[in-house]
């Protein structure tokens, strides 16, 4: 997958500083948010009589969360069944508080260091490798798009799951409830595809245990649940279409999980380890304390020598289960509940080994959110609400949307707003905050300068007068350094048959040339032939062509006899080594830039490293803001 | 997400051997066997031939690991029984090494491009490799094969073979390459259809300096040497005998000796390969066959030429066989020394076996009359194990 791998160390101290400072600065503006919401909210609800305050009420709220506590019916629930003071029935209390803290958790789990360089290479893209090729090339994409910017990827991705997770605690009901279960699904279904895979359903090696059919496809299903209108909470049906399809998953998890030939049924086959045991113990690898490391690692050893056991309980309490679940009698469920949540734990500490230890860990796996579906779908099944219990929406005054989104009735209507109101739209302006830089940063073609800095450091800045020289370009033409004064200069030393970083280093100033547009009539992008043994000019011609420079105007690839170039790498302290025994020439890659009076500002040890299309477009965006710096300084 | 974890310390690794490259960085030397054989089917660059100044050979060395097999270039002046380095310096050679005979001690070197160099710097020395001058370069990648440059006897025009099959000519100084034909053309040639050429192998001159080209015909019985007969290509192979009219037959050698053009050819395949030598000292119109020589499922992993139209051929479990030239018969080799990459003709009829290990180059002797190997030279060549990576 061409575009995945930086290729930067996951723990680059640059890179990291960067991401900590970025959620740093994103984290004081999310508490900014916040306080200025609460201060407006309780300033206005102080200042505001209460009469105003009741009319606001009176049309609606004025704000998509009208139906909150504050407009909610009184208690009238069953207790037990129904949450006191809101009227949300249990199942989707378990539903809401739980997906939103696990939503909280995977954020913070993104906030790791290693994410920002590490996710695209080191999870995602091993995760597709085994999935068809087709699964791997839509994947790609986004991982390509997160490795060039993985500053904004990073973050974005710490604030819009936390945001959603707050977002899902602090709104039990009304719409903005609802809202935040729909975008549950559309970004939980955006992991799924993009993050996970599609939870590697379509990898040969799917299995149950492993965490089919995804964690976040589980996230999704139950933000969808929590979407589904109020009316629907009165009925047995999400109770009874979630078990069921729980059951059908089981049951089909339970056939695949017996089918032979897929390496469960041996715990060892020929001295290899079967397929749950080679699991297990390279899971047991995983960087985490030693005690839950010694468990998971006893149950590879329990596996390696009782692989066929094992097998069949998993599979008899896949199908079990699933067929309990099915049957939608209580009687049947609740045990087989208790049985699945019990296997579930054990699969999530001796298999999944939490799932979120390594320093790349991005949620808790499948474990926790299966046991809290089916949960979930018990309650519905079994503990409706009573029809009092949960408000008639009909039965309440709606404004239309003109009032609500009236400038003049703002103040009114935040200070008639409840709390989770005003909670949720921080949260919205979290999520925002998280995806707007994402957003803006795909809109550049290049990556962020921040990978070549990774890579080479910060350039070193100078001021002193650039050697001069007398040589001659690929068209046979007589340039001197002299002879560009007036210009901006990036200079750098190229072996023409070069077979490694030169060729790369070429590309990356062809496209530094393309970002300068209409710059570049002020820039001249030199080369000066760093070997003396090919020195003619048709090996400079022969250069352009390989890296399509040939037709960039301010392009100007320079030779010269040996002695005239050894005479320039001398004056620019460049040390260069003729290797014997089929060795290209020994030389390191470097950049200087010159600004307009002939004084090196600039230099970039410049290695371009490991030349993957992130790091050059990296390379290339920080030549060109150099040159602009160099001309905005003019 | 956590369940690839094998996966993704694999591709910690691959990350972390990716920031190893560099331009001409040098690493610490590791041992490792030397790339033997090209694949099969194709024609292994190693060889060697001999001219009146001395005798060349080429072989790779190093490992197959990350780009460290480097080929290279030995000599051995007529008259001396010493072996040289002489691989020409400037670029990384990974790719392989083409040769081609000006006669006397001069040669042009071809490097054929690897990693992310797309064309074919070429280099020459008149004085057995002790100096080298860079040519003016080959736009294209070079072909895979050993025949794929030839220099014309007399005018000094060079000949490459593409590595898209199409044949490129340029006049001395080499500034301008003009394309003589394309296998497409070639096979569409009036002379040349009832060959069914689907693929081209090597270039030669013949010593009155036509250009000849290889390739493998579909036509049973057909040997794919064609001739350009002022602008007309037309079929200038030897006639194979009856018994083999019914087989495939494949050109995998064709190179001029002095004044000799001599070919390799195999005819059949699988297990029922055989092998014949062709030489010729004309135009190609009055060919001299060999005796086939059964191959048994061995392959071709080396050829040398010699003076006077002596072959040796390394075939794979380390045998060899020798052919004096025109009316001989083949002649098994004694067991070869373990490693040998190239058998090397000497001028008084003996022969040398250059066996690689990594970066050491072991000379064997076979004199004249004697019935055992021996050793007479050991070479360690300074390879810059990761010089390329």
């Amino acid at each position: 997958m061409p575009g995945m791998n930086s290729g930067l160390d996951v723990g680059d101290p640059i890179v990291v500083a960067a991401f900590k400072a970025a959620l740093l600065h994103q984290g004081l503006i999310v508490l900014l948010i916040f306080g200025l919401l609460g201060i407006a909210w309780v300033s206005l609800r102080a200042w505001l009589p209460g009469p105003a305050r009741g009319d606001a009420l009176a049309a609606g709220g004025a704000t998509p969360g009208a139906a909150t506590p504050d407009a909610a019916t009184p208690d009238a629930a069953t207790p037990g069944t129904a949450t006191p003071g809101t009227g949300e029935p249990l199942w989707r209390q378990v539903l809401r508080i739980g997906f939103g803290s696990l939503w909280i958790l995977d954020g913070i789990l993104q906030a790791q260091p290693k994410m920002a360089v590490g996710l695209p290479s080191q999870v995602i893209e091993p995760i597709a490798a085994s999935s068809p090729r087709w699964v791997q090339e839509v994947v790609n994409w986004a991982g390509t798009a997160w490795s060039y910017h993985p500053m904004q990827a990073g973050a974005s991705a710490v604030w819009i799951q936390v945001g959603i997770g707050i977002w899902l605690l602090v709104a039990p009901r009304g719409a903005w409830s609802r809202l935040a279960g729909l975008v549950s699904v559309g970004w939980g279904l955006v992991v799924w595809v993009f993050g996970e895979a599609f939870g590697g359903i379509f990898a040969p090696g799917l299995t149950w245990l492993f965490g089919a059919p995804g964690a976040v496809l589980i996230y999704s299903v139950a933000g969808l649940l929590i979407a589904l209108p109020e009316r629907t909470w009165r009925s047995p049906l999400p109770g009874r279409l979630t078990l069921g399809g729980m059951g059908l998953f089981l049951v089909g998890m339970a056939v695949l999980q017996a089918w032979p030939g897929r390496g469960f049924w041996q715990g060892t086959s020929h001295g290899q380890p079967g397929s749950l045991t080679a699991m297990v113990r390279t899971m047991a690898t995983t960087p985490q304390p030693g005690v839950l490391s010694t468990w998971v690692t006893a149950f590879g050893v329990f596996d390696a020598g009782h692989g066929f056991a094992v097998n069949l309980f998993v599979v008899v309490a896949l199908a079990v289960t699933g067929a309990a679940f099915v049957s939608g009698r209580p009687a049947l469920i609740r045990p087989a509940l208790i049985g699945f949540g019990v296997l579930c734990v054990a699969d999530w500490v001796l298999i999944e080994d939490f799932g979120f230890f390594g320093g790349l860990g991005t949620d808790p796996n499948s474990m926790l959110p299966m046991i809290l579906m089916a949960t979930a779908g018990y309650l519905a099944l079994t503990r409706l609400p009573a029809a009092e219990a949960v408000s008639d929406p009909a039965a309440r005054p709606v404004a239309s949307w003109r009032d609500r989104v009236r400038l003049v009735g703002a103040p009114a209507s935040l200070a008639a707003a409840s709390f989770s109101s005003v909670a949720s739209v921080g949260a919205v302006a979290m999520i925002i905050l998280g995806a707007a830089p994402m957003a803006a940063a795909q809109a550049s073609p290049v990556a962020d300068t921040i990978l070549a800095q990774a890579i080479d450091g910060n350039s070193a800045v100078l001021s002193y007068r650039a050697p001069g020289f007398s040589l001659t370009d690929q068209d046979g033409r007589t340039v001197t350094l002299a002879s560009l004064r007036g210009k901006v200069i990036l200079l750098t030393f190229l072996d023409p048959v070069c077979s490694t970083d030169c060729p790369l280093v070429g590309r990356e100033f062809r496209q530094a040339s393309q970002l300068l547009a209409a710059d570049s009539r002020h820039v001249e992008l030199v080369a000066i032939n760093f070997n003396p043994l090919y020195t003619q000019v048709s090996y400079l011609q022969a250069y352009d062509r390989e890296v399509g420079l040939g037709g960039v105007p301010n392009w100007r690839y320079l030779t010269g006899s040996r002695a005239q170039l050894q005479a320039v790498y001398r004056s620019y302290a460049l040390p260069l080594e003729i290797l014997p025994a089929g060795s290209m020439i020994g030389h390191g890659d470097y950049v200087f830039a010159i600004d307009q009076t002939g004084q090196v500002r600039r230099q970039y040890d410049f290695n371009p490293g490991p030349g993957t299309t992130s790091t050059q477009s990296s390379f290339a965006a920080e030549l060109a803001d150099t040159a602009r710096q160099l001309l905005g300084q003019s | 997400m956590n369940g690839s974890r094998r996966l993704a310390a694999f591709a910690l690794i691959l990350a972390a051997a990716s920031f190893a490259a560099g331009c001409g960085n040098t690493a610490p030397a590791g041992p490792g066997p030397a790339t033997q054989a090209a694949a099969a089917g194709s024609v292994p660059l190693s060889s060697a031939f001999a001219t009146a100044a001395g005798t060349w050979a080429v072989t790779v060395m190093g490992s197959r690991a990350d780009y460290n097999d480097f080929w290279q270039l030995f000599a051995r002046p007529a008259g001396s029984t010493r072996w040289e380095l002489v691989t020409p310096p400037g670029v990384a050679d990974n790719g392989g090494l083409v040769l081609a005979s000006v006669g006397g001690g001069s040669l042009i070197a071809a490097f054929r491009p690897s990693q992310d160099l797309a064309y074919t710097p070429l280099t020459a020395t008149s004085d057995l490799g002790q100096t080298w001058s860079s040519a003016n370069p080959l736009a294209g990648a070079l072909a895979s094969t050993p025949d794929a440059l030839a220099v014309a006897p007399g005018s000094g025009r060079l000949l490459a073979l593409l590595a898209d099959d199409t044949a490129e000519l340029a006049a001395p100084g080499y500034a301008s390459w003009s394309t003589l034909v394309t296998q497409r053309n070639l096979a569409m040639a009036p002379g040349a259809k009832r060959c069914g050429l689907v693929n081209l192998t090597a270039a030669a001159f013949t010593p009155s300096g036509v250009p000849l080209l290889a390739g493998n015909c579909t036509k049973p019985g057909t040997v794919g040497v064609l001739a350009d007969q002022a602008g007309a290509w037309q079929l200038a192979g030897p006639a194979l005998p009856a018994a083999l009219a019914h087989q495939t037959v494949t050109v995998l050698r064709l190179t001029r000796i002095a004044d000799t053009t001599v070919a390799l050819l195999a005819a059949g395949s699988g297990r029922g390969t055989t092998l014949l030598a062709a030489w010729t000292s004309g135009d190609g119109s009055h060919w001299a066959l060999s005796p086939p020589f059964p191959l048994n499922g061995a392959q071709l992993t080396a050829a040398s030429f010699g003076s006077g139209g002596a072959v040796g051929v390394l075939l794979t479990a380390n045998r060899g066989e020798t052919i004096a030239g025109a009316g001989a018969s083949w002649r098994s080799l004694p067991a070869l020394p373990p490693s040998t990459a190239t058998l090397a003709p000497d001028p008084a009829g003996g022969l040398d076996a250059l066996a690689v290990h990594s970066a050491t180059l072991t000379v064997w002797q076979l004199a004249p009359g004697t019935a055992g190997w021996r050793t007479s030279q050991t070479i360690n060549v300074p390879i810059q194990f990761g010089s390329s990576g």
